[in-house]
């Protein structure tokens, strides 16, 4: 007879409990140590001349840089430029790629004559697209935003497309046995079983839209995170570098946040069951 | 004793599917009638088309030939009319039990504090007065499926077609909706057509149970159920029942004495 599975054996009920650091205050102090660790390595590095300061920079360095540039407003009038520009590409490309996508659910037709028109523009890397964005937008805001917009809309179309073609066609039975018509159809059950997959796509499309404003700061621009990046670097100012590209890791680890918060009050019928995790 | 008049009657219907193997005829030549009243039940064979029936009647398909005829006249199809209940209780997700149930006044284009008021009101009537404000995901099988119960006869339908509604419950819930529903369709006076698969079930609710034969379907015998119970589950204990339930066995070719 072949060997039977064998059963876990029980442990001490010492050996079984959690370690301690994984509770949220040891997992937060673990996290702290490892950023700290990170940066007096480096700084380590630099003083011991082991790297050199002058082509990544230094802490103590960025440090000072940072502490001037928020004294003088510099880094936080960057910023706001930066974000505003960001948000606005965002939610303009959302709303719009959402709505198109939705609409094509009214004629699958359409649908159908579009779908490799979609494709072949999504295939198309739209950070190409920079150069003529700008020579079509000019240097100000407008450009930074198309750019943005491009990146997300064709993002949110295509979630927004697919999920209404994937919406529960038993659902929709109902409604028209219940004598609903296509728009009641599309308002009261394609909309609402598409929203979670439009919601899903503002985690992917908050960093798009940072993209887009980055770039276009690189290409052209007066103003912002990105301009502060490409200006500093091509003087070999590595601290201030980074001062930027901290100041935007700040401001997508943020809007990831904000972002999850209204994922989760947005749709309080998906409030899913954290405690019916499987513990291995 | 003189029949009650008919209600609904399906004259002729033929629907084919095309599939892989060429065209599959699942309809052919259906015909039967519902009384004003009725309660029937539809058996039958798995996959002989007791859906595809319940569609056109509702207005989703369309049938390749064939008529219905409601109350004399001529109709396309009773979509808007019927009342359609599932295997799944497909409520809608996103709603609360009482979104869930004001959808069917939703879509007529009711009033809604009217509507409301309405749906307040049957949701007491059906015991589930406390979870208006409740998502569906945070119901039992058997809560939702009452749910769906009122979803359907609050819009007041002329004809409830129930297709399975209560297989994907377990047994003491089934019997327990059986019985909602027997006195709901007594409190409301609805016509019924029931499929299902459950020989029992269609005994102890039915007043007639229509047999179909395999693919494709046709009507291959009409049984009254002559029971005076007042409940499914004293239908159950009627001497009768186990002969109603045999005699249907053996028209669906299923053995229930052992013959060696």
């Amino acid at each position: 007879m072949p060997d039977a599975t064998p059963l876990p054996k029980r442990k001490p009920r010492a050996a079984r409990r959690r370690p301690h650091f994984n509770t949220p205050l040891g997992r937060a102090t673990l996290q702290a140590l490892a950023v700290v660790g990170f940066f007096a390595l480096w700084e380590l590095g630099v003083r011991m001349g082991w790297i050199s300061a002058f082509l990544v920079g230094s802490p103590f360095g960025i440090f000072a840089v940072g502490y001037k540039m928020i004294a003088s407003g510099e880094l936080l009038s960057d910023t706001w430029f930066t974000l505003f520009e960001a948000i606005l590409g965002f939610v303009i490309g959302t709303i719009v790629g959402s709505l198109m996508g939705l609409a094509l659910w009214y004629s699958v037709f359409v649908a159908r004559l579009v779908e490799p028109f979609i494709v072949a523009i999504n295939s198309v890397p739209k950070i190409a697209l920079a150069p003529i964005v700008v020579l079509w937008f000019g240097t100000g805001l407008v450009s930074k935003v198309a750019l943005s917009v491009s990146l997300t809309a064709i993002v949110a179309l295509i979630a927004a497309y697919q999920a209404a073609k994937d919406a529960d066609v038993d659902l929709q039975s109902l409604l028209i046995s219940m004598g609903a018509d296509k728009h009641q159809v599309f308002f009261k059950a394609v909309v609402p079983s598409t929203l979670p997959s439009i919601i899903a796509t503002f985690r992917i499309n908050i960093g798009f839209g940072l993209v887009g404003a980055v770039v276009g700061e690189f290409i052209s621009s007066q103003r912002g995170l990105g301009h502060l990046i490409y200006t500093a670097s091509s003087l070999y100012d590595l601290n201030t570098v980074w001062v930027g590209l901290f100041t935007l890791m700040i401001m997508g680890f943020v809007l990831y946040y904000v972002i999850d918060m209204i994922e989760r009050t947005s749709l309080p019928w998906k409030q899913s069951n954290t405690a019916h995790q499987v513990q291995v | 004793m003189q029949s009650p008049p008919v209600q609904l009657s399906v004259r002729n219907i033929r629907k084919s599917f095309s599939g892989k193997a060429g065209e599959i005829a699942v309809l052919d030549d259906l015909s039967f009638g519902i009384n004003e009243r009725d309660f029937v039940s539809i058996i039958g064979p798995s996959g002989c088309g007791k859906t595809t029936i319940f569609n056109i009647i509702a207005g989703l398909l369309e049938p390749d030939s064939g008529t219905m005829q409601y109350r004399g006249t001529e109709i396309e199809s009773l979509r808007g009319r019927v009342g359609y209940m599932m295997q799944k209780d497909l409520l809608f997700p996103w709603r609360t039990v009482l979104g869930n149930v004001l959808l069917g006044l939703e879509t007529r284009g009711i009033d809604r504090a009217e509507a409301e008021g309405k749906a307040r009101e049957y949701l007491k009537g059906f015991g589930l007065s406390g979870f208006e404000n409740a998502y569906p995901n945070t119901l039992s099988g058997g809560m939702r499926q009452r749910v769906a119960l009122i979803r359907t006869l609050i819009m007041d339908p002329d004809i409830l077609l129930l297709d399975e509604p209560f297989s994907a419950l377990d047994y003491q819930t089934r019997l327990y909706l059986e019985g909602v529903l027997k006195d709901a369709v007594e409190t409301y006076n609805k016509t019924v057509i029931l499929v299902t698969h459950d020989i029992d079930e269609a005994v102890a609710l039915s007043k007639r149970v229509i047999v179909l034969s395999g693919r494709p379907a046709r009507v291959k015998i009409v049984h009254d159920i002559d029971l005076s119970a007042t409940s499914p589950i004293t239908a159950r204990s009627d001497t009768r029942f186990s002969g109603y339930f045999h005699a249907l066995c053996a028209e669906l070719d299923i053995q229930t004495e052992k013959t060696a």
